[in-house]
């Protein structure tokens, strides 16, 4: 369920590169409100409440604006690309009661059958929902889930009051074999040598110390066993 | 290896190193990502390097995505050869990254492999990088 995180901005009369970039060194975030038709309101939001409350995907703000209240989401959250500060933030007004489309991220669960690998094609789904109630994340089930097993984005079961605005027929976890280990060492031998890469001996080493770790330790184990047998 | 198929022209200038990568700077299709911090010309002995160090690592687990392609001719002229007489010939096939981008991505491993993975990877790349993953926000 979304927070509701509420921050106390203020109005820009200043605009440009130039008044953006005076506001980020005062620690603060240039955004912009709009949404249900009304003009598009220039504000300044607080740097770091907004940076701890947009660490929340979709999460639902209060936006106080001279003493008034408005619930806004985040539309559009500009990022740096290096350092870890928001440069812009868009920001849709939004209403008690109101549904809306979001996306929300597939997050996975449990562990599927040995030998296979587990690829989320699609790692969010869009949903709508009311704007008070934006579920976190959609849990996939993937325990004991066998290689060539496909679960489509319609099959996902969605939070109560949820509906799927994805394609129904959309990919979202395909489970597939697992490459087997000759196969896996002979794509690799062939790529090396293609590239003309050569292994380094202490590499070697410690890949044939692992193994020979891995064999000890199940030779040991067998031995125990069959001394457990015999007593 | 990455190499273009057909390229307009041969031999190019050197691309321009300057500036932040300009998209591709969040993950997009797995869990856990290399971001670059620096900008370089990545070969594509180097991706490859990188892409099966992290194979090996990994093992038969997970799926590695390459977010980045070699499609950019670099010339050298041979040693001892006076100035003049034209362009060298093509050597290598380089990617031009600026800082942010992702390169790599996987999925299908838990965080400590993805870590260290990225880590031995990170080795084979020419440039500082870092360990990036997805984050509720990231959407």
């Amino acid at each position: 369920m979304s927070d509701n995180t509420k921050l106390v901005a203020e109005k820009r009369t200043d605009f440009g590169k130039g008044a953006a970039r005076k506001i980020r060194r005062a620690g603060n975030i240039p955004a912009v409100m709009y949404g249900h038709g009304t003009e598009p309101v220039h504000i300044s939001l607080p740097g770091h409440d907004t940076m701890m409350a947009l660490k929340q995907a979709n999460a639902l703000l209060t936006i106080v604006i001279d003493g008034k209240e408005q619930l806004a989401l985040a539309k559009d959250v500009q990022r740096d690309a290096i350092k870890p500060v928001i440069d812009h933030v868009d920001l849709v007004v939004v209403r008690k009661g109101e549904k809306v489309t979001v996306d929300v991220s597939v997050h996975l669960e449990g562990e599927a059958a040995p030998e296979t690998v587990v690829t989320l094609d699609h790692n969010t789904l869009q949903i709508e929902a009311l704007a008070t109630n934006i579920p976190e994340n959609v849990v996939v089930s993937v325990e004991g889930l066998e290689a060539g097993t496909q679960i489509l984005a319609g099959a996902v079961e969605l939070p109560e009051g949820a509906t799927l605005v994805t394609d129904a027929e959309a990919l979202v976890v395909n489970v597939t074999q697992a490459i087997s280990a000759e196969a896996l060492e002979a794509e690799l031998a062939e790529a090396e040598a293609e590239a003309g890469i050569e292994r380094e001996e202490h590499d070697e080493a410690a890949e044939g110390e692992a193994a020979e770790g891995a064999e000890g330790e199940a030779a040991e184990g067998a031995e125990a066993k069959a001394e457990g047998d015999e007593a | 290896m990455l190499i273009p198929r057909r390229v307009k022209h041969r031999k190019q200038h050197h691309p321009n190193r300057h500036g932040a990568a300009k998209g591709g700077t969040t993950i997009a299709f797995g869990d856990y990502g290399i971001q670059a911090l620096e900008p370089a010309y990545v070969t594509n002995r180097q991706i490859e390097s990188a892409r099966i160090a992290m194979t090996r690592y990994m093992k038969r687990g997970g799926k590695v995505w390459i977010n980045i392609y070699p499609d950019r001719p670099l010339t050298k002229k041979p040693a001892e050869t006076r100035m003049g007489s034209g362009k060298g010939s093509p050597e290598w096939w380089i990617a031009n990254v600026k800082p942010g981008r992702v390169m790599f991505e996987i999925s299908g491993v838990a965080e400590p492999v993805a870590r260290e993975a990225m880590r031995l990877a990170m080795h084979k790349l020419p440039m500082k990088c870092r360990f990036v993953q997805r984050e509720g926000g990231d959407i």
